[in-house]
């Protein structure tokens, strides 16, 4: 038997302002728990007991983000390293960041950007499970260093020519090795999301468990569940080793890996990758591994900036992030020649621009009604239109009115940019044009059409 | 100003704006459903009747306005 709904008339609209407060991401609300079933039990996760925990964002943009690109110069990775203090606050939200230490340039990168002072983000290393990088490790003065241990047997055995044994004993003997030289061991479990969980995963995490109960408590090792390939899966039911609730249970509950021990490291190679990173914080994993605007090995990582927006929503706080840098960010990446695909979210050059009609006469009502959030305050970026034949005269009137910096009252109605209006569609319906319509042009018509605003305008930015 | 002065400069904007004679024009006709206006040409009517009889007219009521006879009473109230 179904429900019968009944209209509920109201002279106010119910903007459902306790979610979407417009001066910020909108919040996150749980009205219950994650369930799971694992082993033929009902596991729940609460979301509430994940907000409680220190979950922080980790960076890889100088290491995995170098793998996709030419190399960043030194200045321009204490550039990034010094916005990315500045962008992560004074909490730590983004709690670290790693670099390479291979060459002459890796090391002065790093000892540049630690020179800053800067709290936030910890630098830290990333060398191969090889017993002889210590030596750069050490030099380097860092204290904590990741280490690569492939952990499915298309690399242990494809790739490494190793078997199982071989490569679980050289795994502990280069993690003793770390615990000796005074260095805190990240194991980076490669490919996990295509490892044989009981046959390998498990006994080697159980093994460096046991063994962290032997040494300082700040010494204890961390995983990192690399999801090489990106072939994690978010969604309940899914099975080992693909699913990611699965996967963190079994080290925090079947282990015992505490949460801030824990690191998810994502690839984006179907498109799962920053919800997969999301699900990994809900779920137990306190650090979600990520890279400036997703840059990364093929397809990227978890995007830097989307993991603080989610951590914003998640908490219905900025929690000291500072918004605006991502903008700065985007902007420096643009001047040192890296591309950034005009729909990325948050930061492409058209992220909030429409070209629809119906969505410019919406913007000109009220802005909520179009864009996402605050996105004026928080990114200094105004929501836009982009004209071409699709923008009817709201699209215009609403590009006009922003151009002149005419708001409220003031604003011009669609009747006095007609001629605008008429111009922008003489270039399609006339001159069969394909391509939308410059802010050059734009700004020539007003000036043409409408004198005495574009004076004003003048004036008025002098 | 009578209403049939009123009448006769409408019939005359909109055949200039949407380019037909006025002979065609009848006041039960619709904008857009009966002579063809699109929306940029409903906006240009606007902007012709407030050129031709010199008024201010508020946006959302003008473009309210659907059909000639409808415009003709608007812009009659309008001078009133």
């Amino acid at each position: 038997m179904t429900t019968k709904y009944e209209l509920q008339e109201t002279d106010e609209p119910n903007l459902l302002d306790d979610m979407f407060d417009y001066s910020q991401p909108p919040k996150i609300q749980f009205d219950g728990p994650l369930v799971e079933e694992i082993d033929g039990k009902q596991v729940s996760f609460d979301p509430q007991e994940a907000l409680q925990r220190d979950l922080v964002v980790t960076d890889t943009t100088f290491r995995d983000g170098q793998q996709a690109r030419p190399p960043y110069t030194v200045e321009q990775q204490v550039k990034l390293f010094d916005m990315m203090a500045k962008l992560g606050g004074p909490n730590g939200v983004i709690r670290q960041t790693e670099f390479f230490l291979y060459t002459a340039n890796d090391r002065k990168a790093l000892d540049d950007c630690r020179a800053l002072g800067h709290k936030f983000p910890e630098v830290t290393s990333w060398i191969r499970a090889d017993k002889g990088d210590f030596r750069l490790v050490k030099e380097a003065q860092v204290k904590e260093t990741g280490l690569l241990t492939p952990s499915s047997d298309y690399h242990i055995f494809y790739k490494l020519k190793k078997d199982r044994r071989k490569a679980f004993d050289d795994y502990i003997e280069v993690i003793d090795a770390a615990w000796e030289a005074g260095i805190r061991p990240r194991v980076h479990l490669e490919d996990v999301t295509r490892a044989d969980f009981d046959g390998f995963v498990m006994p080697y995490v159980s093994e460096l468990k046991r063994r962290s109960e032997q040494v300082p408590a700040d010494m204890h090792v961390k995983i990192r569940l690399c999801d090489t390939m990106g072939f994690g899966v978010s969604t309940p039911g899914v099975k080992l080793p693909r699913s990611i609730p699965k996967m963190i249970h079994r080290m925090t509950h079947d282990i015992g890996i505490p949460p801030e021990c824990l690191e998810w490291h994502g690839h984006n190679d179907f498109h799962k990758v920053h919800i997969n990173g999301a699900t990994a914080w809900l779920y137990g994993c306190n650090a979600v591994n990520t890279t400036l605007f997703g840059f990364g090995e093929r397809t990227g990582n978890p995007p830097l900036e989307g993991a603080l927006i989610e951590y914003i929503a998640l908490h219905g706080d900025l929690c000291g992030i500072n918004t605006l840098m991502i903008q700065e960010m985007a902007d420096y990446m643009r001047s040192i020649g890296v591309d950034i695909a005009h729909n990325y979210p948050f930061v492409g050059r058209d992220f909030n621009t429409t070209r629809a009609g119906i969505h410019a006469g919406g913007l000109r009502s009220d802005e909520r009604i179009y864009n996402i959030f605050d996105t004026t305050t928080l990114f200094k970026r105004p929501p836009r239109v982009s004209i071409t034949d699709k923008s009817g005269v709201d699209g215009v009137a609403l590009w006009v009115n922003a151009f002149l910096g005419l708001e409220g009252d003031e604003r011009l109605s669609k009747i006095k940019v007609h001629k605008v209006a008429r111009w922008v569609m003489d270039q399609y319906e006339v001159h069969s044009r394909m391509s939308a319509i410059t802010d050059e042009e734009l700004e020539e018509q007003v000036k043409q059409s409408m004198p005495d605003q574009y004076a004003a305008r003048v004036k008025k930015a002098s | 100003m009578n209403r049939e002065d009123v009448k006769s400069r409408v019939y005359k904007v909109i055949a200039n704006v949407l380019k037909i004679d006025t002979g065609q024009i009848e006041e039960n006709q619709s904008f857009s459903a009966d002579l063809g206006a699109e929306s940029v040409q409903s906006v240009e009517l606007m902007a012709g009747f407030e050129e031709e009889f010199e008024i201010e007219m508020d946006e959302d009521e003008a473009l309210g306005v659907q059909d000639v006879g409808g415009a003709i009473d608007f812009i009659c109230k309008h001078l009133d």
